[in-house]
């Protein structure tokens, strides 16, 4: 019988108290165990990004941490950032742009531009790009992400809303 | 892919030559080494672990060792299976008297690696090879120092 | 009336779902009682399958059943041939050989699937996967083209006498005469290798069978869930109706998700039907680099024959094409190859031979460009050596020779990957290629900015590179509208959608018709129990075949409206106009009834309904184009080498794009953009290294380079658009017309940045390390 582990933190703002495995992966977790599949998994290598969440605020790799490393701390995935009928501006400044094609790495690369955008509300092209590079896109190219990113922080720094719930 | 060096040894051939037949030095020197056992004559198996950048697991191996030359050389050929891949090998020993209790070991090798520990750890198998080979001859020499000296 | 939509930036209908994570691909497929497959692959490249032992794996706790060849008994069988050699031409040799669910006698690729372990969770499977006991015996590997067809190789498959998979010959003229002729004749050889889609979405496979209702639902990464379904009912002995496949959100497509039938699309179904038990698979990345199909492997022997002024009179190529170690897909790469090695030129001898080579190797199948790559880059090639030979400037001599606006439909006369005779429809090649040239301002940087950088000591060279893409192509597709009571249109269709914004476009063609707004077009694409008729996205056709059969659908619908609405109002049809959803009289807008409305009345519950007349206000329709629509277009770009690091900086890149008629720019320069970094990936960040025992020496991320944010330059997309005369709404498509000039551009700009080395490329990827070999083996001027 595999020992288990009482996983205690907060996602999305909201307490989850579940009995782990100690192996099963951060990605695993939110994706299977809580239902959040807003995460998506495109390598679990640590190299194309897809999966990266905030953790306290910090963009990190879900694929390359276990569940149990993420205890007592607070998670945010791309289902706390906004809603269909309230997008996060990053979200919307996305749709603008036509920063979205199939979707699939979009999610690592909102969190990683709300964190980006906190850390470094006016950014040049060449940061903006800097600050993607370890989000691996295959449809667009990347040119219409970098727009909307642009996009997202000129909207943002006129309405001087806060970046996350 | 090729593996070649060298190695300046600090005892004398014959007694080198004695220590590489011999499964308890050769699993004492190996990093990684579980088990070695002698099977046959000339023919030894073992269980080695590895890792190489990301990849770690035990292999099944099998070492056996021709063209006897001694004390000056011969031909080591390694077979490992494991669940990271596999690993086949065939390489030459030559060793020469340098003089003053010394012996210079000569070593060129073809290895081929398939499986996980080639797709992953390709890049780093040079290096991982060449640093498993140093430390074992290091320690070979350690053993070859002890043992010339207790005589 | 209405501002047409055809054409507008109009934002995507998909993208909130997928902004918020909310839209479900397949892995987000969540069933109780899901049991979780692990694959067993083999390590080696070539060997025979001696025996396993799955017993340890059996016992292991949370396993449920492990299957290898043997469990399956008569079940047991290779995939269906997916395309047959065309039977248009002539004296085609062709071998078929087809992948298999589970290794049997003999393992022929790295990664090949040799056992299936089910368990209660993917990480058991996984640990299940390591306990079974495999005895191969290794064999030597086939994988260099040449030495595959010599006397004596070993043979990937033994029934055979070589690893010969197929043979064509196709021929326009007669080349051997238009070579006496010629002032020029230039030999070179050309080595393109593969390389991998690498869609960040792996696929992925869930299989559910109800054993009360006698129906099995699958949810497929597949590009084509209706030949997918079709397949399946026949493997499994099921009526077609107890299938129902769905292509849900696809995290990417790009051509290897177009192949059908692999190993474990054909075996999840069957566990899931033998098992009684939801199951599902998901590909890991490294399986994705072994087990998923790649492309782009050949090698050219070409020979080009041309007058003094540089008019190309004919063209001979003779080439490998590494298929793998099975050839489902038929010659529709190498077709494909044929077709583009003439490029836009107007070649009137040309003489083509392809011999299809079976290695140890994963399975080729179409990847975006499809082998059109590979012939641009071909002709390119030649017409730069030949441009220097003759002391031509390589703009110039493109001009000479591209077919004139006047000469379409262009008949080629060789046979192309749809069985049809190569037509180019229509064309206007020069404009093109002299926009690309004003929007990078050519003729500046080469007489004054490239001398004064030079002279600087930069490396910075500049390229052109004009093409043509076969898109389009049969056999048909169709879609189904309908008006909703609510006032919504519904609209149902086979393709499945992988980014390319579809639930968008096609919606425009509806709304267009239909007067209502985009966001109020529904899409339903790739689930085979709303739309089962059709065959897949592929060689950029989703928008033209699709598109073309839902706007004949939408105007059907468009005239039963009309027609209601005249009666309901009582004006005449012509006096109607359709806007804001409503059908209204045009200077009298009280006078008006909803869509919805009419919807409604026209499926009473009482009343007498005419006869000979459809309930609903709903269509569905077909369309099959006569041949597929050639697009074409023009790439430039700047670069600049740095010579110590052989590290490149795009400056800049111009795209002209000539697509027919547009239906949504923005979601067309996405197209684009995504493309070229797929072609920039081609061309020097992404190759495949296979050594001699067949082993992927690079199956990671970390490895594979795919270009990232930092190397993609900004993308400056010009347009022109030439309708086609092949379809009512006068489109082309573009899919992969981003991918497809970008080697031959790459090698050009190259060389020319590196002009005092005079270097030739003629083969494909480079990269920094290879490049560096070739410019140190070359000394200065």
């Amino acid at each position: 019988m595999r020992k288990l582990f009482d996983l205690d933190l907060k996602v999305n703002g909201t307490r989850h108290e579940q009995a782990v495995e100690p192996r099963t992966l951060l990605s695993d977790f939110l994706r299977h165990d809580l239902g959040l599949t807003g995460t998506h998994v495109g390598c679990e290598h640590g190299v194309c990004g897809a999966c990266t969440v905030l953790l306290d605020g910090e963009p990190v790799r879900s694929c390359l941490l276990f569940a149990v490393q993420a205890h007592g701390h607070s998670v945010i995935t791309v289902e706390g950032l906004g809603a269909i009928d309230q997008l996060h501006p990053v979200q919307e400044a996305f749709r603008q742009a036509h920063g979205v094609q199939c979707g699939f790495c979009t999610p690592g690369i909102l969190t990683t531009v709300v964190a980006f955008l906190a850390g470094n509300p006016d950014p040049s092209e060449e940061e903006i790009r800097e600050a993607l590079s370890g989000n691996l896109c295959r449809c667009t190219g990347y040119q219409h992400i970098v727009d909307a990113v642009q996009l997202a922080a000129q909207n943002m720094k006129t309405a001087h809303e806060q970046p996350a719930r | 892919m090729r593996i070649e060096g060298q190695y300046s040894f600090d005892g004398p051939r014959e007694v080198l030559w004695e220590l590489l037949r011999d499964p308890k030095v050769l699993a004492a020197c190996l990093p990684g080494t579980q088990s070695m056992r002698q099977v046959g004559e000339r023919e030894y198996e073992g269980e080695i672990g590895v890792r190489v950048g990301p990849i770690s697991g035990a292999f099944a191996g099998q070492l056996s060792v021709t063209n006897e030359v001694p004390p000056a050389s011969c031909t080591l050929t390694v077979e490992g299976k494991g669940k990271v891949g596999f690993l086949k090998g065939i390489g030459n020993i030559d060793m020469t008297d340098q003089g003053q209790g010394k012996t210079l070991m000569k070593y060129t090798g073809e290895v081929q690696i398939g499986g996980k520990v080639a797709s992953v750890g390709q890049r780093l198998f040079d290096s991982v090879s060449r640093g498993m080979i140093e430390q074992a001859l290091g320690k070979l020499n350690e053993q070859l120092q002890a043992r010339a000296s207790s005589r | 009336m209405t501002k047409t939509l055809i054409g507008q930036r109009v934002l995507r209908n998909e993208d909130p779902r997928l902004l918020t994570g909310q839209a479900q691909f397949v892995d987000d497929v969540e069933i109780p009682g899901l049991l979780h497959a692990a694959f067993l692959r083999s390590d080696h490249a070539h060997a025979r399958l001696l025996g396993m032992d799955v017993s340890a794996a059996r016992q292991r706790p949370g396993v449920v059943a492990v299957f290898t060849a043997e469990e399956m008994g008569d079940d047991w069988q290779p995939g269906p041939p997916l395309v047959s050699p065309p039977p248009t031409a002539k004296d085609v040799l062709f071998y078929s050989r087809r992948q298999v669910p589970l290794v049997k006698d003999k393992v022929r690729h790295a990664g090949e699937a040799m056992a299936v372990v089910i368990a209660e969770s993917r990480y058991i499977a996984e640990d299940a996967v390591e306990d079974i006991v495999v005895d191969l015996e290794p064999l030597e590997a086939v994988v260099d083209l040449e030495k595959a067809l010599q006397p004596g190789s070993h043979l990937v498959h033994d029934d055979l006498e070589s690893n010969l998979a197929a043979h064509l010959f196709q021929k326009k003229g007669d080349y051997e005469a238009a070579r006496r002729q010629a002032d020029l004749v230039l030999r070179r050889r050309i080595v393109i290798d593969r390389g991998a889609a690498a869609a960040m979405e792996n696929r992925g496979i869930v299989a559910q069978w109800d054993e009360k209702s006698q129906h099995l639902t699958v949810w497929d990464t597949t590009q084509a869930p209706i030949p997918i379904r079709n397949g399946l009912a026949a493997r499994l002995g099921l009526s077609e109706n107890q299938v129902r496949v769905i292509a849900p959100f696809i995290g990417g497509g790009f051509g290897p998700k177009m192949m059908m039938f692999y190993p474990e699309e054909m075996l999840i179904p069957w566990v899931a039907k033998k098992l009684k038990r939801p199951i599902k698979w998901i590909e890991d990345r490294r399986e994705n680099f072994y087990a998923t199909t790649q492309e782009r492997g050949q090698i050219h022997d070409v020979e080009i024959a041309l007058s003094r002024d540089g008019h190309i009179l004919g063209l001979k190529d003779v080439f490998l094409h590494d298929t793998g170690a099975y050839d489902p897909y038929g010659l529709t790469i190498p077709l494909n190859t044929q077709c583009h090695a003439m490029g836009p030129y107007d070649i009137k001898n040309y003489s083509t031979e392809v011999s299809v080579v079976f290695t140890n190797k994963t399975l080729v199948t179409p990847v975006r460009g499809a082998g059109r790559p590979q012939g641009i880059f071909v002709i390119e090639r030649l017409l730069d050596a030949a441009a220097k030979e003759l002391g031509i400037d390589p703009v110039e001599i493109r001009k000479r020779n591209l077919i004139p606006a006047d000469a379409f439909p262009y008949e080629h006369g060789i046979i192309d990957q749809a069985f049809s005779p190569l037509i180019l429809d229509s064309g206007n090649y020069w404009p093109v290629m002299q926009k690309a040239l004003d929007m990078i301002g050519y003729e500046k940087f080469v007489r004054e900015e490239q001398p004064r950088l030079r002279k600087e000591g930069r490396y910075v060279g500049i390229g052109i590179t004009p093409f043509i893409e076969s898109t389009g192509v049969g056999p048909y597709e169709g879609a189904r509208v309908t008006v909703e009571a609510s006032g919504k249109i519904h609209v149902a269709t086979g393709v499945g959608t992988q980014g390319q914004g579809h639930f968008t476009t096609f919606a425009q063609v509806v709304a267009e018709q239909l007067g209502v707004a985009v966001g109020d077009v529904r899409i339903v694409s790739g689930d085979t129990a709303e739309f089962h008729w059709g065959t897949g996205t592929f060689a950029s056709r989703g928008a033209v075949v699709a598109g073309n059969a839902i706007h004949a659908a939408a105007s059907i619908v468009r005239r039963k409206v009309l027609e209601l609405a005249s009666k309901q109002l009582q004006t005449p049809q012509e006096e109607l106009e359709l806007e804001g959803g409503m059908a209204r009289v045009a200077d009298i807008p009280d006078k008006s009834i909803s869509l919805g409305e009419l919807a409604s009345l026209a499926n009473p519950l009482r009343g007498a309904v005419e006869p000979g007349t459809e309930p609903g206000l709903e269509a569905t329709s077909y369309f099959g184009p006569r041949y597929g629509a050639t697009a074409f277009g023009a790439h430039a770009m700047i670069l600049e080498i740095d010579p110590e690091t052989m590290m490149i900086e795009i400056k800049r890149y111009v795209t002209v794009e000539d697509c027919g008629t547009v239906l949504n720019p923005l979601i067309l320069e996405g197209q684009i953009h995504g493309g070229v970094s797929l072609g920039i990936g081609n061309a020097y960040y992404e190759k495949l290294h296979f050594d001699e025992n067949g082993q992927l020496l690079n199956a990671s991320f970390a490895d594979y380079l795919i270009p990232s944010a930092t190397e993609m330059p900004r993308i400056e997309v010009g347009h022109m658009e030439t309708r086609s005369p092949l379809n009512e709404l006068g489109t082309k498509g573009v899919g992969e017309a981003g991918t497809i000039p970008v080697p031959a551009l790459f090698s050009q700009a190259v060389e020319n940045a590196l002009a005092d080395r005079e270097l030739e490329i003629l083969e494909s990827p480079l990269s920094p390390n290879r490049l560096y070999e070739l410019w140190s083996g070359k000394e200065a001027r």
